[in-house]
């Protein structure tokens, strides 16, 4: 539906996207993650062609966004970031004024508002001027705008940003119901609304993509880290012997009770069978085996330690 | 074409249901009238249409920027800018149901100035072709204004720079076309020069038309002017796609 092929933009001096590429299946509900400036509002302008490329090519459904903007537009319903509205016209004269311009027939007008209004429970606001809505409420008006006209894609810039918890779970849901008919894109600083509601994630960092998958191949992508373990035995020995066994990872006793001492072991990149060894070890000299599991990296690991990493370099230089 | 309709509906109503049209109107209508008495007044004439049309433009330069300063600026500035232009709508449909909105709501405020010569037609003699024409004129003037008010607001996203400079070329433009002010660049350039200068002035055919005869000309000069700024206003967004 959407690829994206080393698609560059430069501000002044400013290398805003160094040449990303990625495509986005039908029916797919692609996060765009990243730390603020990483691209990912450029890229969604770009995709919606209120900006042009600097380099590289992008297309929806086919149609170049650059030759053929006009027909990708009309494909595309988008939320920009910080949701503008025009304040001062009531819910259902703008519903009405987007669905029109975006050429909706006028026979289908009418149906199309009230079923972006039924989606987006808007029912009771749509007499009242934007103006005096909540900030939950004109998110929805802005969700509201993008699916009026029934794109087949929707392109959401942070649409669930400075909305309270309740709101960012509304908006959520309307989001997963949302993804069952349209090819959805949307970008966040809010990772477990990947986890919640996204099919895939992309990770864009300064610019270029540093992870692009599925939750779980983008956690399994990582080093484990460390393994726990709960072992009943003498500390001292435990320690001694694992140290003699196994010196790659280093060990450390993380609790203290009666009747075990839990330990980590970091495995550093996790490809020696060290859950094999630990229980010989342990088998062997007559203690007991409590526990023994891996630590799984969250998404949140996966975002630090693509991002944060170089962001420290930076610092630095 | 359809889409432009839909933007000059949009802009249309918003005019009318913001308080600042309202305001607007109000000032310009006292401003217009009060200033148009006093110049019967000092003229030492009975009231005429003399007076209000010698007026009419130099209100139009002290208003109409003030009423395009918002038109692109506030959208820069609200960010509604990026549904304008994500719309699936050509550049060239938004400038213009932007500018014909202004221009009809501009006629709508002259429109009620017709009280006046209605009533020196009532209590008077009164030649209604002059005065018509003098109404065309002034509708002309004022989007010629309004499409170089237009222009300046689209390349700022401050309302006040936009005023301000819109303003100060608007009036440029008005006084090149002033006879008077005109006489006074004669000794300092050859009669072609003088001629070139005031040729590109809307106020010369302002005063051309309301003077009576409707040159096709004249008609033509406006399209031209007002082309030319909605042309640039257009490319100006254009181009901001390229830089962002």
């Amino acid at each position: 539906m959407i690829e994206v092929d080393r698609l560059e933009k430069t501000y002044g001096f400013a290398r805003a996207l160094k040449g990303i590429s990625f495509s986005v299946r039908k029916g797919e509900v692609v996060g765009f993650l990243g730390p603020n400036g990483a691209g990912k509002s450029t890229t969604m302008k770009i995709l919606t062609g209120y900006l042009l490329p600097t380099g590289g090519r992008a297309s929806v459904d086919g149609l170049d966004v650059v030759d053929r903007s006009l027909e990708v537009r009309r494909r595309i319903g988008y939320l920009p970031e910080s949701t503008p509205l025009y304040g001062e016209m009531r819910v259902d004269d703008y519903l009405s004024f987007c669905a029109e311009i975006r050429g909706v027939p006028r026979g289908r007008r009418r149906k199309a508002i009230e079923r972006a209004v039924e989606l987006c429970g808007l029912a009771r606001v749509t007499g009242k001027n934007i103006v005096e809505l909540s900030k939950g409420y004109r998110q929805r008006v802005g969700l509201a705008q993008a699916i009026v006209h029934e794109p087949p894609v929707l392109i959401l810039d942070e649409p669930t940003s400075g909305l309270d918890p309740n709101q960012i779970v509304e908006v959520r849901k309307l989001i997963e119901r949302l993804g069952a008919e349209h090819t959805v894109v949307l970008s966040t600083h809010y990772l477990q609304e990947v986890e919640k509601s996204c099919s895939r994630v992309i990770i864009v960092h300064q610019g270029e993509i540093v992870a692009d998958g599925t939750r779980d191949q983008l956690i399994a992508s990582r080093p484990a880290g460390g393994l726990r373990a709960r072992v009943r035995g003498p500390e001292a020995a435990v320690l001694a012997q694992c140290a003699e066994l196994l010196p790659g990872c280093p060990v450390t006793v993380v609790h203290r009770s009666e009747q075990a001492v839990d330990y980590r072991l970091d495995v550093g990149d996790g490809a020696a069978p060290v859950e094999e060894a630990l229980s010989r070890l342990v088998v062997k000299n007559g203690w007991a085996l409590l526990e023994l599991n891996r630590e799984r990296p969250s998404l949140e690991d996966v975002f630090r330690s693509l991002t944060l990493g170089s962001e420290q370099e930076v610092a630095r230089a | 074409m359809r889409e432009s309709c839909v933007i000059f509906r949009r802009e249309l109503k918003s005019y009318f249901f913001s308080p600042i049209a309202y305001v607007f109107g109000v000032l310009f209508l006292g401003v217009l009238l009060f200033g148009a008495a006093m110049g019967s007044l000092v003229d030492g004439t009975s009231a005429s249409m003399q007076a209000f049309f010698g007026w009419l433009p130099v209100v139009l330069l002290g208003f109409v920027p003030a009423l395009t300063m918002r038109s692109w600026a506030e959208e820069r500035k609200m960010g509604t800018i990026e549904l304008l232009m994500t719309f699936p709508v050509r550049v060239s449909s938004l400038v213009t149901g932007k500018f014909l909105a202004a221009v009809v709501y501009l006629g709508f405020v002259l429109v009620l100035t017709l009280g006046l010569p209605l009533t020196l037609g009532a209590y008077g003699r009164l030649d209604w072709p002059p005065v018509i024409g003098a109404y065309v004129a002034s509708l002309l003037f004022a989007g010629s204004f309004v499409a170089v008010g237009m222009f300046f607001s689209s390349l700022t996203r401050d309302q006040i720079i936009a005023m301000l400079i819109s303003l100060v070329v608007l009036a440029v433009l008005f006084a090149i076309g002033v006879p008077v002010l005109v006489a006074l660049l004669v000794d300092w350039m050859p009669a072609w020069g003088v001629d070139l200068i005031t040729g590109i002035s809307p106020y010369k055919y302002f005063q051309s038309i309301a003077r009576g005869a409707l040159d096709t000309r004249d008609i033509v000069y406006f399209a031209c002017f007002c082309g030319f700024f909605l042309y640039c206003n257009a490319l100006v967004l254009h181009y901001r796609r390229h830089k962002g």
